[in-house]
């Protein structure tokens, strides 16, 4: 139960992801240390610069996490180390939620006190520059990334049924619009209108508290148990539905019901049955635990469970899931 | 989450487009620093520090005063000068009585998060380090003008 090996199609995206997180980690590393050299007086460009170095964590967290789900469960640890996932979510969300405000509340005291920022000028070859258009060029060459990475690893994420690869690149493909607007601030004080780069930052910073929020609301609903949904929570996951159906299909069945949580990349999964009659035989509960193990490998770790009636909470058979609630 | 952000970034994106559009000089200043200087007046303050910057009654001498009357010069304009501590003169930056502060700070002054700070010029005579001139925040073209300057002059 609980097994850790993954099918080869699995194993090639995780390779995959593994070293998708890798450039996008080296990616980062350098556009970190390139807005360093041009961040200036901007909060915009300060607001973008952090942003980069908190994109870092989920990638961190993700190859982190990996480690530890790779370890076969134990007497300690009987459900394996799966929840690890998890918690690298939570603390990417928590992180972004925090920083994501401190920078927000900088944005905003920094327009209500009217601080103009001051961006100088650079002496390069000869000649005195503006900052701000070397600001505009990194910043134009570093959007690209993102878009690359993003949508590489938003393909693998439904294949690895990982949420933190999910927002990752949710992440990443929303990146282009803080880039946009740290161009658009600095812009704005090229031209004399102060506050834009206030507004800009703000927009980042916004858009970072907000993703903060997303994932750990979503992190913290998977570690409380909710029922399982797909990796990008648009609905309740159909494995659920199809777990009942085919528990329904031995004749020794009446009805069944189950309920399903969300590990981290796997299932653990709790198959409540009504047998037609009194007794229930030891190799027809192991045959009903092999079929559903035999769905799909996410749900490796099911247990059947023989009852009179079934719990209320969990999922029937033959219901379809309904998605408006959550 | 996507549809949110664009319906933000759109207006900021057209509102650059039609900003860059306009033809307006890049970058400038908010209060108009240099344009009210070119029309006359340099108004600088000083503080005294070494051989750099001397203070006699309200004469202001020193390499570094010389540079600053060379610039306005090159600007059209006539510096006047007013002596104060280092305060007294961030104090004024900030108010909008001064366009231009100098004294022996360096390049690590505590004073950056009042006032903007210019580049660094260690090759000016009696300097003890990277030293600096304070200009109002925010007042880009003005700054960049000054940095200009002294680039031609002092830099390596």
């Amino acid at each position: 139960m609980g097994r850790t090996d993954l099918p080869v199609e699995q194993q090639d995206a995780l390779r995959s992801a593994i070293r998708w997180e890798w450039f996008t980690i080296g990616y980062t590393a350098v556009t970190i240390g390139l807005i360093a050299l041009v961040v200036g007086g901007s909060q915009a460009m300060r607001t973008a610069w952090i942003e980069d170095m908190l994109s870092l964590i989920p990638q961190i967290s993700f190859l982190v996490a990996l480690l530890f789900i790779r370890r076969p469960p134990t007497r300690a640890f009987p459900f394996g180390h799966h929840r690890v996932m998890g918690v690298g979510h939570l603390v990417a969300g928590v992180a972004l939620l925090g920083v994501g405000g401190d920078l927000a509340y900088e944005a905003i005291s920094g327009l209500v006190r009217a601080e103009h920022p001051s961006i100088g000028t650079v002496h390069l070859l000869g000649r005195t520059i503006w900052l701000g258009w070397f600001m505009v060029a990194v910043m134009s060459v570093i959007v690209i990334g993102p878009f690359i990475y993003g949508h590489a690893k938003a393909k693998l994420a439904p294949k690895l049924h990982n949420k933190v690869l999910y927002a990752d690149a949710d992440m990443a493909k929303a990146d282009w619009t803080s880039t946009v607007a740290s161009i658009v601030g600095v812009l704005g004080v090229g031209l004399g209108l102060w506050w834009l780069d206030g507004a800009a930052a703000l927009f980042i910073s916004l858009g970072i508290m907000w993703d903060g929020w997303r994932n750990t609301r979503a992190a913290v609903r998977d570690l409380i148990d909710q029922r399982a949904r797909t990796e990008d929570d648009a609905r309740v996951h159909p494995l659920i539905a199809r777990i009942a159906d085919r528990v329904e299909e031995f004749s020794w069945v009446r009805e069944s019901a189950v309920r399903m949580r969300d590990m981290g990349q796997v299932f653990h999964v709790e198959v409540f049955v009504v047998p037609t009659a009194a007794d229930v035989s030891v190799d027809e509960l192991e045959e009903a635990r092999s079929a559903v193990a035999h769905l799909d490998w996410k749900v490796q770790d099911v247990v059947v469970i023989p009852t009179f009636t079934l719990p209320d909470e969990a999922e029937r058979a033959q219901r379809q899931p309904s998605s408006t609630d959550a | 989450m996507n549809r949110w952000r664009c319906v933000w970034g759109v207006p900021l994106l057209a509102l650059a487009l039609c900003a860059t559009g306009c033809g307006v000089t890049v970058p400038s200043d908010p209060q108009g620093t240099l344009d009210r200087v070119r029309s006359g007046e340099l108004r600088a303050g000083a503080s005294a520090s070494g051989d750099l910057v001397t203070v006699d009654g309200d004469d202001v001498g020193g390499p570094l005063a010389g540079l600053v009357e060379d610039f306005a010069e090159s600007v059209g304009a006539k510096v006047t000068w007013t002596v104060g501590s280092e305060e007294d003169l961030v104090d004024a930056l900030e108010t909008g009585d001064l366009d231009l502060a100098i004294g022996g700070m360096t390049d690590a002054t505590p004073w950056s998060a009042r006032v903007a700070v210019t580049r660094g010029y260690d090759s000016i005579p009696g300097a003890r380090g990277p030293v600096v001139l304070l200009v109002p925040l925010g007042e880009n073209a003005w700054q960049a003008a000054l940095e200009g300057y002294m680039d031609e002059q002092v830099a390596p």
